[in-house]
């Protein structure tokens, strides 16, 4: 029981005591805001301290918030503290010297301004900002889009207009010589559609048949991407011509054998490289047409000169003199195949078709800024390329022009089986090692020992009489020889 | 004004219908450009996707279009469409992962 009663009475003691202490504390709170603050342990009793540091701990906290007018209230206390620090007596001034202080005021200006070091204003991240002028890279891509499609709507409707105006101011020449003008081959009778068909934003194609001499004209519109802004851009730099290509489709016997070209030097270097009938049968330079009163902008490449005369006649020559700012070549051919094709073999095994064409090209005038006026300036080419038409029919070579084309021809035939002969020879060889080795590996797969000998038997009998004949072919030859 | 004023060159029994050109050769002859923009489109979508840079899916956006511009009539314009919506949900992926607006290289 005793021991009980001990136990409750020191339980009650410390029970007191800590009373006490935060009696302590709450004395102090008329004074000093108990929030989570460093200081709350260190505060001793004494009260020059614990007046001091709660002035600390007010205006560190006030600090943090205001800066300037706290500093300034914190002085003003600190001076009064100092004032009653003197007043007191001197035993109680002790610790208030004027030494222990001196630093003192500092220290409450650099521990602020420790305090406003680490206090640096933060922007606030750009997309919880309210202003579109921080997206102002986003705002310039959504414009060039727009920029983009404006351009595209205005280039369309351009090159359409174009299109548009050379085919009125065409229209009537074209129907008075073609039956058919304008198919697309869709339709189940062949009827004139009477309109261009459109096969991109800038190319427009018309196809015209039913006249003598020919079997059809494919006439191409071939205007430039003015509805590509990046094209638009790039030919600022270098200026392009709209362009207008015909290509004449003649019937065999409308048309005798015969490669010429004419044109500017620029184009017919080009096309001597990239045709082949230009290739193989005009393999001179482009000749100046200056003999036969051609302008210097113009040349011509021929496989004779005998077709050159007889194709530079005074209307022809007249067209081209006039017209020559407009015309960029202008190509017949009986071997016409296209361009070259490049294939992997390095040669192709079989002669490519050729057909007799006759290919102008011309260019619209203006440069690349083309009005749809500008488009009845190329009424003339047009009638240039129906006088050519009838021309070439007429056409004829004597007698020694005919068997030097006809030699020319053989020639180039010879030349193409030569190239090709090693290749051909390749080819046959590969086969044939081919389906030897087929028939080896079959051998070997056959399981049954019998048939393996059987067909190996067989194998061994047709080699033989293989070589068989080949004896006898070569003793025929010797005989022969004989 | 035909040449011979005399008759008529025109000869209805001659006609011929219009072959379309054969697209063995032509494809590769033609411009090579939309095909090439198309497949410039969807390299820089995945890339604005996959790596979540915006300057990739914006340019995406432009190739397509300029794809789209090029485009020959007898191209299948489904993907053309697969190629625009591709460049597009990069955008706005790369939007919606990260708000923030598009900062410049310099």
């Amino acid at each position: 029981m005793k021991a009980f009663y001990v136990l409750c009475a020191v339980l009650l003691v410390f029970g007191s005591v800590s009373e006490a202490k935060f009696d302590d504390f709450e004395d102090e709170e008329d004074l000093v805001e108990y929030d989570d603050n460093d200081f709350a342990e260190f505060e001793d009793v004494m009260e020059d301290s614990v007046t001091e540091s709660p002035q600390r701990v007010i205006t560190t906290e006030d600090d943090e918030d205001e800066t300037t007018v706290e500093l300034e209230g914190q002085d003003e206390n600190q001076e009064g503290d100092f004032e009653d620090a003197d007043t007191q007596g001197d035993t109680e001034s002790e610790p208030y010297d004027d030494e222990e202080f001196e630093g003192y005021e500092d220290k409450p200006d650099t521990s602020s301004s420790k305090n406003k070091d680490p206090i640096t204003i933060v922007d606030v991240p750009a997309h919880l900002q309210n202003s579109w002028e921080s997206y102002y890279l986003e705002i310039l891509m959504v414009t060039g889009l727009l920029a983009y499609i404006m351009n595209y709507i205005i280039g369309k409707n351009k090159n359409s207009r174009l299109a548009q105006a050379w085919f009125n101011s065409h229209r009537e020449l074209l129907e008075s010589n073609f039956t058919l003008v304008g198919d697309d081959g869709t339709n189940k009778e062949a009827t004139s559609t009477g309109k261009l068909n459109q096969e991109n934003e800038h190319i427009y194609n018309l196809w015209c048949s039913g006249r003598v001499c020919c079997e059809g004209m494919l006439i191409q519109l071939r205007f430039l991407k003015r509805q590509d802004l990046l094209n638009v851009l790039a030919r600022m730099m270098r200026p392009v011509s709209d362009q207008v290509q015909i290509k004449v489709t003649m019937n065999d016997e409308d048309m005798d054998t015969y490669v010429f070209a004419v044109g500017t030097r620029k184009a017919l270097v080009r096309l001597q490289k990239e045709m082949q009938d230009l290739s193989e049968f005009c393999s001179d330079k482009p000749k100046s047409g200056a003999k036969y009163g051609l302008p210097d902008s113009l040349a011509i490449l021929s496989e004779m000169g005998e077709v050159t005369e007889g194709m530079m006649d005074t209307k022809m020559v007249h067209f081209l003199t006039h017209y020559a700012d407009k015309i960029e070549s202008v190509h017949f051919s009986d071997q016409f195949s296209g361009p070259k094709i490049m294939q992997e073999e390095g040669q192709p095994l079989k002669l490519p078709d050729t057909k007799r064409t006759l290919l102008f090209t011309f260019n619209v005038p203006g440069s690349g800024n083309t009005y749809p006026k500008d488009m009845e300036a190329l009424l003339p080419l047009m009638n240039m390329v129906i006088y050519s038409i009838d021309k070439a029919k007429k056409f004829r070579l004597n007698r020694e022009g005919k068997q030097k084309a006809d030699k020319n021809r053989a020639r180039v035939e010879e030349n193409f089986l030569k190239l090709t002969h090693v290749q051909r020879q390749e080819a046959a060889q590969s086969r044939r090692e081919e389906k030897k080795r087929a028939e080896k590996e079959r051998i070997m797969n056959e399981e049954d020992p019998e048939k393996q000998r059987r067909l190996e038997e067989a194998a061994l009998r047709r080699e033989q009489k293989k070589l068989e004949k080949k004896q006898m072919k070569m003793k025929q030859i010797k005989v022969k020889a004989m | 004004m035909s040449s011979n004023n005399m008759s008529d060159p025109r000869r209805p029994n001659k006609v011929l219908r219009y072959k379309p050109p054969p697209s063995e050769c032509n494809p590769a002859l033609d411009d090579p450009t939309p095909d090439y923009m198309n497949l410039l489109g969807m390299i820089f979508s995945m890339c604005g996707l996959m790596l979540k840079l915006k300057w990739c899916a914006w340019v995406a956006v432009y190739c397509s279009f300029i794809s789209f511009a090029n485009s020959r009539s007898s191209e299948d314009t489904k993907q053309m469409m697969s190629s625009f919506m591709l460049s597009i949900s990069a955008v706005v992926m790369s939007y919606l992962q990260n708000p923030q607006p598009m900062t410049p290289p310099w």
